[in-house]
């Protein structure tokens, strides 16, 4: 699996989302990312990549796309 | 019930008790029909987010009344349904102090009272918010059990041990999100019964809530010096377990207490009841806030006000050590 298959897979099963809403999607749009969920993704996040977030990036944790930014810094390249 | 895994507990840490409790509960309605949800406009701080949009006809605002909420509470409990009902600590205790002291402690219904956010963890909303004095209140209702929880997975526990058990109820949380746990693990929580977390002869710390991760930081401290300390985790303030209370005032020539509550009508002042009535008389210090007005502040800046530092409290029981 692929670096970027594991970051979609991980919106997949903490959120149950939707594969084709993926790119555009918000902290909030669904109902299941909420703050529960949030914290879900995070944690599916770290053991998909093998890291532990900081508290300032999992706050400005807001989507899909700046997840990606943030995880950059954790040298996962997607 | 909830899984009590390491990446559960790492999420719950980061969401801290409130959002814990409220999960908790998420939980317990999905097996438990006869469970609602109960708050006084607080339900989002409560936690209950998910649980009012998945189930909202589990769950009750009453508005900014209280004692409507014990009202409406002990209504539900008639009926033979177990709600649970939340506000920050202040507010169901203190402030409904007589729809308590009639509804749970004289018609003992199965009603939880949950108060959130007690000790000073809301520095920046004032005294008016803090919770000083909700377990001397608590405690002082006949038949009333009063919990409070070490950490997020002793709210979890402390949530099925609440529904389980036939009468009411008072869970005290404290602590912020990011808070440190004490388990790492599953833990078997039986109300009534204190939680070992060292072992030591010198002193003896009871702690309670937020405080028995310090209590056992202290502990570590303390054997570096070379003293020895055990740490009772006391998530049962009432009933007390006074049979470890009792070991530890035969142990320990000193009995420290940590809470983040007063220093008077608390944990600290159940601990000395039992030791006034045995036979040995080891020393007792009670750490706890003070009995006076805080200023707002930071929980940290609150604490320290306190002296319910890791630092403050090994400096106060290493200098009764060598007296």
């Amino acid at each position: 699996m692929t670096n970027l298959e594991k970051y979609r897979q991980a919106f997949i099963t903490a959120l149950n989302a939707d594969e084709n809403i993926l790119d555009d999607l918000n902290y909030q749009d669904i109902k299941e990312w909420d703050s529960v969920g949030h914290m879900s993704l995070v944690a599916e996040l770290e053991d998909a990549f093998d890291i532990e977030m900081e508290t300032d990036d999992i706050i400005d944790f807001s989507s899909y796309k700046k997840g990606m930014e943030i995880l950059r810094k954790y040298h996962v390249e997607l | 019930m909830m899984e009590i895994t390491a990446r559960n507990i790492r999420q719950w840490n980061r969401l801290g008790p409130r959002a814990v409790y409220g999960l908790a509960l998420y939980e317990l309605i999905g097996r438990d029909e006869r469970v609602y949800a109960l708050s006084a406009d607080l339900g989002t701080s409560s936690g209950l987010g998910r649980l009012m949009a998945d189930a909202p006809e589990r769950y009750l605002n009453v508005g900014i009344a209280e004692q409507d909420l014990i009202g409406v509470s002990a209504g539900l409990a008639k009926e033979g349904l177990i709600p649970f009902a939340s506000s920050f600590a202040p507010f169901i205790t203190m402030r409904c102090a007589d729809q308590v002291r009639m509804n749970m402690g004289y018609m003992h219904l199965n009603i939880k009272a949950v108060g959130l956010s007690s000790g000073v963890s809301v520095g920046g909303l004032g005294n008016s918010h803090f919770g000083a004095d909700d377990v001397a209140l608590m405690r002082a209702i006949p038949g009333m059990v009063v919990l409070s929880p070490a950490d997020c997975v002793e709210v979890v526990k402390a949530v099925e041990a609440a529904a389980a058990y036939e009468g009411p109820v008072y869970i005290r949380l404290t602590g912020e999100a990011g808070f440190p746990n004490i388990h790492n693990g599953d833990i078997d929580l039986k109300i009534g019964k204190a939680i070992s977390l060292r072992e030591g002869e010198d002193v003896t710390i009871i702690a309670a809530g937020s405080m028995a991760h310090m209590a056992a930081e202290v502990s570590d401290r303390l054997r570096e010096r070379g003293a020895g300390c055990a740490v009772l985790d006391m998530h049962t303030i009432k009933p007390l377990d006074t049979e470890a209370v009792r070991r530890a005032a035969k142990r320990s020539g000193l009995i420290v207490t940590m809470e983040e509550h007063s220093v008077i009508g608390g944990l600290g002042s159940a601990v000395a009841q039992v030791i006034a009535g045995e036979g040995v008389r080891p020393r007792a210090i009670s750490l706890g806030m003070p009995d006076a007005y805080l200023k707002n502040g930071s929980y940290s800046y609150l604490l320290e006000q306190c002296g319910l530092t890791v630092d403050a409290a090994t400096e106060r029981i290493w200098d009764a050590l060598q007296e």
